[in-house]
């Protein structure tokens, strides 16, 4: 017979095996334990997904809009980020002459106007539905809008084919957004309605619209937007004077000098120059406080698992006490107990990492809508983001506390005086 | 032969309290390669306590302890685990069998504490040593006490041990199959030059042995040799400390 070390890999697969066939003994419990660790890992996992996603999200809706600033009028910055990034009801106007008046900043690379309306669908379309019984529309200058968002194109295939922006002058014409497009079952070429309130008037008035393009997707909030000239918005909403929003692109963007143009702008009394950094802040800010309570509900979770695990083990230790002191009397070093133990804590600890991982994989979408009804997170596409990083992050982090769960169990087991073990009656 | 074991004035005393408990009270012993010794006693004589200082599962209170040449008294736990790993091979009353291993695997346990290979060649050998051979792959549960016995001695027997320690080994067994396991005793002291330390309540098992050592109250009552087992005699006089190999496989029941 050949002697080896314990670093041995066919020493450690044995001692592996026994560990596995140790904890297959109790097969309840240590699912249970496993259980309880992967519950901890999936609630971890899916923050940590929520937090990257979220931010990812927000990235994106935010270099998606095409522009680093926005001039607004006064009001919540934060109903102003998510209407601008996922679309919303709560619309203030500012006067169009502040496109004249802000249009030839030295500092500003290109600016578009945006006009925002909410048109009912009610009666005027093929659904129906209460959940989303209206449209937004949104009036755009298309060569302003165009430049600042290249990326924008037109869906193909049948029924798609030959999309196109409106023509000059038109007043019948719509681009339909990706969603928007789908939802409402319109292809190019269909008619779309739409019932829109000027203002200051209480009946809404239907208008009757020619679909002459369907954007592809863009993930953004573009996809469910209804979009025509802004001049037709303007006037078909009653508030041919009015803007929603100016985006604008800075020549240079940095902190000093959006300070400047801020400081330059907020002189006009009805706007605010919102910057979408300050957006991105915003509404981080907003969920931080929600992450926070989701991370100590994750940190107890885990400390629960930890204590869980710890008991398990300490259990199956006081249980196989005399087995303890036997293998103690056939030649086991304190190191080899210790090690066994330890190896059936982390084994414990990693099956428990990758169920909880593949868990949170697989409920991620539940996770997503649940949280996305909990809470109106202002951006659109998806907020979880699963990544192997992840759950590299959760199964290491899984094994760690196994390391450190496993230690006083093994110190226990190891420290056993053979002698004392071999006659404790279970 | 040569002494494997001596030991001079080993005493064993524990604190309960204030009052202190002799369990072993200056015992004088010898244990030669190839003898298989009994020791005897009512419950509370000290047998359990000397075997588990003679295998060095515990250090003396006083006394000297030469085992296998080196001197063990005073040392630590963790010096006395080297000390006892690959000398000594254990049997116990309760078999101490891991329940979720095989026959097998449970024979080649020691090995895994030993950091040695396990050599399946060997593994099959001495299970059929102990007429085990066509269980090797069945879990102890599927097994009769007396297998489970072997199985026990197997295990105690697979990394070659210079003593084996047997605390009660029949203690569990009906009495045909605990003269099995006597018998089989025996047969590996007289084939493998092993020496072997049993403790029984049994005095007729107790007698089988080359020397039966009486206890009582911790100290040696007396120490006999069987005439009727004349083969201590020649052992004595044997000079030669060479292991034979396996002893032949001995006839068991089925369900011993």
């Amino acid at each position: 017979m050949t002697t080896q070390t314990r670093k041995d890999p066919y020493v450690i697969r044995r001692y592996l095996t026994l560990a596995i066939k140790n904890l297959r003994r109790r097969p309840v419990r240590t699912g249970l334990t496993v259980a309880g660790v992967g519950l901890a890992v999936t609630v971890a996992v899916s923050l940590g997904g929520f937090m990257l996603g979220y931010s990812g999200a927000i990235d994106k809706s935010i270099d998606m809009l095409g522009f680093q600033v926005m001039i607004m009028a006064k009001g919540c910055p934060y109903e102003a980020a998510t209407m601008m990034l996922k679309g919303g009801t709560g619309l203030l106007y500012l006067p169009a002459d502040t496109y004249d008046k802000v249009r030839n900043d030295p500092d500003i690379e290109s600016i578009t106007p945006i006009f925002i309306g909410v048109a009912q669908k009610q009666g005027s379309s093929i659904r129906d539905d209460a959940g989303s019984n209206f449209s937004i529309i949104t009036g755009i200058d298309v060569a302003g809008y165009r430049e600042m968002k290249p990326w924008l194109g037109f869906k193909k295939g049948a029924g798609y084919n030959h999309g196109r922006w409106f023509s000059v002058g038109s007043r019948d014409e719509v681009v339909l957004g990706f969603e928007a497009a789908e939802y409402e079952q319109r292809k190019v070429g269909d008619t779309f309605y739409a019932s829109i309130a000027p203002a200051g008037k209480p009946d809404p008035v239907m208008h009757e619209f020619k679909v002459v393009g369907v954007l592809d997707r863009t993930g953004t909030q573009d996809d469910g937007t209804v979009f025509m000239p802004i001049d037709v918005a303007r006037e078909y909403f009653g508030r041919p004077d009015q803007l929603t929003i100016l985006g604008i692109k800075l020549k240079q963007f940095t902190a000093f000098k959006m300070r400047e143009f801020e400081s330059r702008w907020l002189k006009l009394p009805e706007v605010q120059v919102v910057g979408l950094q300050q957006v991105k802040n915003t509404l981080i800010g907003l969920v931080s406080t929600a992450q926070t309570m989701i991370a100590a509900v994750a940190a107890i979770a885990i400390i629960v698992a930890l204590i869980g695990v710890i008991n398990t083990i300490l259990m199956s230790v006081h249980e196989r006490t005399s087995e303890i002191g036997i293998m103690k009397a056939l030649g086991a070093r304190r190191g080899a107990i210790f090690e066994l133990i330890w190896i059936e804590t982390v084994i414990i600890c990693l099956a428990g990492g990758v169920a909880g991982s593949a868990a949170a994989i697989v409920g991620s979408g539940v996770v997503e809508r649940a949280i996305k009804a909990i809470a109106d997170l202002g951006v659109s596409g998806s907020v979880v983001r699963i990544t192997p990083a992840v759950i590299t992050y959760a199964v290491v982090g899984a094994v760690v506390l196994g390391f450190f769960s496993g230690l006083y169990p093994a110190w226990r087991a190891s420290s056993m005086r053979p002698v004392e073990a071999i006659r404790r009656e279970i | 032969m040569s002494n494997v074991i001596e030991a001079r004035g080993l005493k064993r005393y524990y604190h309960r309290g204030s009052e202190t408990v002799k369990a072993l009270d200056g015992v004088d012993l010898s244990i030669r390669a190839g003898e298989m010794v009994s020791i005897l006693g009512p419950s509370g004589s000290g047998k359990t306590t000397l075997i588990n200082l003679l295998s060095c599962l515990d250090a003396p209170t006083e006394g000297s302890l030469i085992v296998d040449g080196r001197s063990v008294a005073g040392l630590s736990e963790d010096d006395l685990v080297e000390v006892r790993r690959g000398l000594f091979g254990f049997v116990f009353q309760q078999f101490a069998l891991l329940p979720t291993l095989t026959v097998a695997e449970n024979v080649e346990l020691p090995l895994m504490f030993l950091e040695k290979r396990v050599d399946p060649a060997a593994t099959r050998e001495i299970l059929a040593t102990v007429g085990l051979a066509d269980r090797a792959n069945h879990l102890p549960r599927e097994l009769s006490g007396g297998q489970m016995q072997r199985v026990a001695i197997a295990r105690g027997l697979i990394a070659n041990p210079k003593i084996l320690i047997a605390d009660e080994p029949t203690g569990n067994l009906d009495s045909a199959t605990g003269r099995a396991i006597i018998d089989l005793f025996k047969r590996l002291a007289a084939e493998q030059g092993l020496a072997i330390i049993l403790t029984t309540h049994n005095a007729a098992f107790g007698y089988e042995a080359d020397r039966v050592i009486t206890l009582r109250d911790g100290k040696v009552l007396k120490e006999e040799m069987p005439e009727r087992q004349p083969r201590i005699a020649s052992i004595l006089r044997s000079s030669s400390g060479e292991k034979s190999s396996f002893p032949s496989a001995p006839t068991f029941c089925s369900t011993c």
